[in-house]
């Protein structure tokens, strides 16, 4: 059934009931020669006759709240016109009309329709003892609208700008992208766990062009093979995506296709050389969907960010990469907050949150304590500020790692120190009591004594203003 | 009023000598049989194929395009041009149906006919009714009307176009009744495309129509011929009109010809002319063409005197919807005040809450509210003015009248009016519409392929119900406790009082049940008021297409009663606002009115012309609202049981209504897709509000009665702000419409007005339901539709 339409002007709509027909079903009862006069009057009046019963039976039809006639509408209209119904028909398997071709020896019958008359193996079905009882009525209740606004559940139908809904279960099947939505969950308790995906299969159908596109670029951007990787190829493919238009109903495979890889890449302790180079392929990608002007990204933040973080955050990334990965994630961090943080307020303070729990909290690796002061400076000096410095992120890295100078958490944390205030270019050490205190209170000793070098850039690192000389 | 004749009408006065010299006695079984065929629709011109086209020797000089080569034989000649020398003068009447008679009446008598004869006996009424029996004028005639319509000056158009339809009808029931079968086929399908946009219903019927007993039997066709069809037109443009028909010039539009000149057009022409007088009624208004907006036609054109109830059994019928609501005078619309015990018992009980929750602001505010409890503006009813009900009020009464105080204090504020000058994309914008706009809960009821005919929520959302197509109710308990029906296997002697009472009963229950008692699918299901919000409902009433309505019992989980009385499918029911009433509407075209506790209707509300689609409470409970498929909306007194209210302008069947909270409007809506919004005071459209492109099935009113909801076929939740002023986003300012209205005028259908404030699609879910909590928070339920 399709979504009511209105209605087409009437183009045709006498002489619907042919006399030719009158005149075969005479034949059938044995009377031959009825005249072409009361052929067509007998004509013209079945067929008023039974635009009666129609036009009763679509009373019973409305009533019903449906916008397909029934045979049981029929039955209906025919028992209030007191005529006696037609038996047989049910509802519940209405017949299936077959088309056959006109007869090429009598092209003017034209096209004939036929109930189709199913052949019943009764051997199978005496032997099949199988019972299927139809599923009982149930009712499943969502949120249409939230004070005016309909909330992005399955349950309610993607928004009206036709966007693909970005779900889960996206996969490529004969060559159309068909998205399963996940059903509308039945009522609570006793009937959660019934899904029904042969039911509500939507398929939502890519150009050609676009399912082209979109295995060629994936192909090339990530080849099956590691040797088939191409370095052109790869510049070439991010150049389209960074500047083509029209991409925007892919925008949510390459979402789930970023995910996925990020996931893969990983997931199994992402060691090789081989993941580093997935990852920041993908990053890559991921920059140049942010940079496509002619994209609308915003209602897939909440599925770029994760990856972007978790590559930001992961403990064990390629060392080859670690820290260009952990660089080029905390710049797409930046971008997406600079761009995206002014319609989403809440944008930022979660990441903030997000990268303070992986500084601070005991037991975070190595890795994921670079991550979160590259993530700080990515999001700004006060993030850098009330991370490291009131937040004593710099005292637990300066403790954990002070012993060894040259590792990464410390290099990062002196990049943020330098994101905070300048160093000076002629660096003049601390000279008074209270600031040297203070710093070691706030850095811990580990970078108070890094610091103390500069008289300027400790102070600034500390928040008090430069000293009055 | 009625057009002046022109010079061409018929004269009145046929020679009836003439045609009496052709009448002998008759064969009195002959005539029985003639009769007999008469009586069951069947003449004999339908079956003569050379009917179609054919046209007279006297036409055939001046018509030569139509049939040159179809010559009719003599005789069949003789046996139409035999009709008219007998009854020349009445053109409405089915020429032919005597045709046979005649002829049989000249051969019995053995006189040897010759046509010179005849024609001589016909004298020049009957050669000119001949005339006017031509197909082809019919069609130059309307042709011409057509050009003239389209022509004249655009401040015009919209007042003559309605014109076309009804004058297309008459020509085509008009050649169908002459047996011109095939030549009104060609007319239909000439002339019907242009009119369809607006009339497609009607003319859909009209095609079904073929032959002259069908015309004779149907009842649309019967009311077309024998009612009068009301055309509001202004004084200047009704002119025109009379001066076109006569002359054949006035108004005419530069470049369109010259009009009819010639024979042909004068024929067809007169043709115009007769349907204008004998059908056509002009409500001419003083008011000039421009002021009235566009769609003003719909509630002053068409079949209107018998959709207008006669006032008082007066002889003289009321004009128009208007003047019939105007005469019947003020509504008392407001609430009946609440007795002085029930109110100081009430209080007490607030007060009793209030202090439980501690809650010293609420109670100052629902002490006041409950004091002053009147729309401003409103007439109170007294207490005599209500149905009798028990002289005393229970505790249930109590709970529930200091629940609804509390309810509209701690209800969801909804102020759709905020929107009005919203700018898009200000700071604001996401709050105000949040105000606004209501939230929706969406029960979407699974695995039903065949669709839900009704559904419904208990007022405090504990249970919902919904009726199916096969005979049975199911009924679902919300929250998560069961249903408790009573044990079946106790002695009635052991029960003496509510706690053994409360002994037999069920100690689990399934959270969901089958009521089955129906034997025809359950159209329509209403839960008892009594509880209110408080508490669960205890009753539930169902009809059925077995034409019963019954009474079920939600303690004991069984059928009550059977209310038998109509004859057939019962499509609504409603329960009073107060209970123990209830009324139902039906497809045997009355609405009742019934007590709980008699077998029999108490009053029958007839008058429509049509099915019953919906009846509604007025929320006083003095007035009932009745929906039809006539296209009408009425509202009629309780007791009385007259019409109060008749409201027209709906473009097709109306299948839902809903009263506003306050008791001022009424919306209506239905399959052409549109909600009409009614002054029940004065009984005028407020407006139409369009942007549903399927059937509207259910209207709820948010609780402040700001804020309409609406579900219906296209799988869409509307909301509309019922203050807003509505009307066409942009263009048509002030009724000034420009080209083709009728055209257009479908098309504007889906256009949304600008007071549609949100729009809710779901999934495949066509909304069977809408309903607002007493603390407005908006369910809604439907079907969901597997591809």
């Amino acid at each position: 059934m399709s979504k009511p339409k209105p209605r087409a002007p009437p183009t045709q709509l006498t002489g619907v009931y042919k006399p030719d027909s009158i005149r075969d079903v005479a034949e059938s009862l044995g009377i031959t020669n009825v005249s072409e006069a009361v052929a067509s009057a007998l004509a013209s009046d079945v067929e008023y006759r039974i635009h009666q019963v129609v036009e009763e039976a679509s009373r019973f039809m409305r009533h019903a709240r449906r916008t397909t006639m029934t045979t049981s509408d029929i039955d209906q209209a025919m028992r209030v016109l007191n005529i006696e119904p037609l038996y047989g028909h049910s509802s519940y398997n209405p017949p299936t009309f077959r088309r056959a071709p006109p007869f090429p020896q009598l092209p003017q019958s034209g096209t004939v329709y036929f109930v189709e008359d199913e052949e019943i193996d009764f051997e199978r079905v005496i032997r099949e003892e199988k019972l299927t009882l139809p599923k009982p009525v149930s009712w499943h209740a969502h949120w249409l609208a939230v004070e005016g606004v309909q909330p992005r559940i399955p349950e309610n139908p993607p928004a009206i700008p036709r966007e693909t809904d970005a779900d889960p279960t996206v996969k490529l099947e004969n060559g159309v992208i068909s998205t399963l939505l996940p059903p509308t969950p039945s009522s609570p308790g006793r009937h959660s766990a019934v899904r029904k995906p042969q039911q509500q299969l939507v398929k939502q159908v890519l150009s050609r062009e676009l399912q082209l596109y979109y295995a060629r670029l994936t192909s090339s951007l990530i080849p099956s093979k590691p040797e088939e990787f191409d370095r052109e190829k790869k510049t070439a493919a991010l150049a389209t995506l960074r500047h083509d238009a029209g991409l925007q109903p892919l925008l949510p495979y390459l979402v789930q296709w970023v995910g996925e890889g990020v996931v893969g890449a990983l997931k199994e302790g992402a060691t090789r050389e081989e993941d580093g180079r997935v990852l920041e392929v993908i990053l890559d990608v991921t920059a140049a969907l942010l940079d496509n002007q002619s994209m609308l990204i915003e209602p897939y933040l909440h599925q770029i960010l994760p990856p972007v973080l978790s590559i930001l955050l992961n403990s064990t990334l390629p060392p080859s990469h670690a820290t260009h990965l952990r660089t080029l994630a905390s710049q797409i961090l930046s971008r997406i907050l600079t761009t995206h943080s002014t319609t989403y307020p809440s944008l930022s303070p979660r990441i903030m949150k997000a990268l303070l729990l992986a500084l601070i909290s005991p037991g975070k690796s190595k890795g994921a304590r670079e991550g979160a002061v590259r993530g700080l400076i990515a999001i700004g000096k006060e993030a850098v500020r009330k991370g490291l410095v009131e937040g004593g992120g710099a005292r637990i890295v300066g403790s954990e790692y002070g012993s060894d100078e040259r590792s990464e958490p410390v290099i990062a944390v002196m990049d943020a120190f330098r994101t905070l205030h300048e160093p000076s270019s002629e660096p003049v050490p601390l000279t008074d009591e209270e600031v040297p205190s203070r710093l070691r209170e706030v850095v811990g000793d580990f970078f108070a004594e890094k610091l103390q070098g500069d008289a300027a850039w400790a102070r600034g690192v500390v928040g008090l203003p430069a000293a009055e000389t | 009023m009625s057009a002046t004749p022109g010079p061409t009408a018929p004269s009145p006065d046929p020679s009836t000598s003439a045609s009496q010299d052709a009448q002998p006695i008759v064969d009195a079984v002959d005539r029985l049989v003639l009769e007999y065929l008469r009586n069951r629709g069947y003449k004999l011109p339908e079956g003569l194929p050379t009917a179609v086209d054919g046209a007279s020797p006297n036409d055939k000089g001046k018509a030569p395009e139509v049939s040159p080569g179809q010559a009719i034989s003599s005789e069949e000649l003789i046996k139409r041009l035999a009709v008219f020398s007998q009854r020349p003068a009445n053109p409405n009447e089915n020429a032919y149906t005597n045709a046979s008679n005649v002829v049989q009446d000249l051969g019995s008598s053995g006189t040897s006919l010759s046509i010179q004869n005849l024609i001589a006996n016909l004298g020049n009424i009957g050669a000119e009714e001949i005339l006017s029996l031509d197909p082809t004028d019919k069609t130059e005639g309307f042709r011409e009307l057509q050009a003239w319509v389209d022509g004249s000056l655009d401040m015009y158009r919209p007042e003559f176009r309605p014109m076309l339809f009804p004058v297309f009808v008459h020509f085509y029931l008009d050649l169908i009744q002459s047996g011109y079968k095939e030549a009104a086929v060609k007319f239909f399908s000439e002339f019907s495309p242009s009119l369809t946009p607006a009339h497609n219903n009607i003319l859909h019927h009209l095609s079904t129509l073929l032959l002259p007993a069908h015309v004779q039997n149907d009842d649309l066709a019967q009311r077309f011929q024998n009612e009068k069809y009301t055309i509001r037109m202004s004084r200047s443009g009704f002119d025109l009109l009379i001066g076109w028909l006569t002359e054949g010039i006035g108004g005419e539009g530069m470049g369109t010809g010259d009009g009819f000149s010639g024979e042909k057009g004068k024929r067809g022409r007169s043709a115009v002319m007769r349907v204008v007088n004998n059908h056509l009624k002009f409500d001419v208004t003083a008011s000039s063409a421009t002021a009235v907006s566009p769609t003003a036609w719909e509630e002053n054109t068409g079949l209107l005197s018998s959709l207008i109830p006669r006032a008082n059994g007066a002889t003289s019928t009321a004009t128009g919807a208007q003047a019939f609501n105007s005469a019947q005078g003020e509504l008392k619309l407001g609430q009946v005040p609440m007795p002085e015990e029930l109110r100081a018992e009430v209080e007490r009980e607030l007060r009793q809450k209030a202090a439980i929750e501690n809650d010293h602001n609420g109670i100052q505010y629902d002490v006041h509210y409950l004091r002053a409890q009147q729309v401003p503006g409103l007439v109170t009813p007294s207490e005599s003015d209500l149905l009798p009900h028990p002289p005393t009020f229970k505790t249930i009464d109590v709970v529930r009248e200091a629940e609804k105080i509390r309810d509209w204090r701690k209800k969801i504020r909804l102020e759709a009016a905020a929107l009005k000058d919203l700018e898009e994309n200000s700071p604001q914008a996401a709050a105000t519409r949040a105000r606004a706009l209501p939230s929706v809960c969406c029960y979407t009821i699974h695995d039903v392929p065949e669709g839900v005919p009704c559904c419904t929520f208990s007022q405090d959302l504990t249970l919902m119900a919904a009726g199916f197509a096969e005979s049975y109710i199911r009924l679902w308990s919300l929250r998560d406790e069961g249903l408790k029906g009573m044990k079946s296997d106790f002695s009635l002697n052991k029960i003496r009082d509510k706690s053994s009472l409360e002994r037999v009963r069920e100690t689990t229950g399934p959270l969901s049940r089958k009521l089955i008692g129906h034997s025809g699918p359950v159209y329509s299901l209403s839960f008892d008021p009594m509880s209110g919000s408080v508490s669960p409902p205890r009753h539930l009433l169902s009809s059925s297409a077995d034409a019963t309505v019954r009474l079920w019992s939600l303690d004991t989980m069984t059928n009550l009663v059977a209310y038998r009385g109509h004859q057939n499918p019962v499509w609504d029911v409603q329960w009073s606002p107060t209970g123990i009433y209830f009324a139902t509407a039906s497809r045997d075209r009355t609405a009742r009115l019934w007590s709980t506790d008699r077998a029999n209707a108490l009053r029958i509300y007839a008058g429509h012309l049509s099915d019953v689609d919906a009846v509604r409470f007025h929320p006083n409970s003095l007035y009932l609202a009745t929906a039809s498929s006539d296209w009408t909306v009425r509202l009629w007194d309780v007791q009385r049981g007259n019409t109060v209210r008749v409201f027209i302008g709906h473009q097709g069947i109306v299948s839902t209504l809903a009263f506003s909270p306050d008791g001022r409007y009424l919306a209506s809506a239905g399959e052409d897709h549109a909600i009409n919004l009614w002054d029940l005071g004065s009984g005028r459209r407020i407006k139409k509000m369009t942007g549903h492109t399927a059937s509207i099935y259910s209207l709820a009113w948010s609780a402040e009665s700001s804020t309409l909801v609406s579900g219906g076929a296209d799988w869409t939740v509307r909301c509309w702000d019922v203050k807003g002023s509505g009307g066409l986003p942009g263009k048509r300012e002030n009724g000034m419409v420009n080209g083709t209205g009728a055209l257009k005028s479908r098309e504007e259908e889906s256009i949304e007005t600008t007071d549609l404030i949100a729009t809710f699609p779901t999934k495949r879910t066509p909304i069977i339901d809408v309903q607002f909590t007493p603390r407005n928070l908006c369910v809604v339920a439907g079907p969901y539709l597997s591809p």
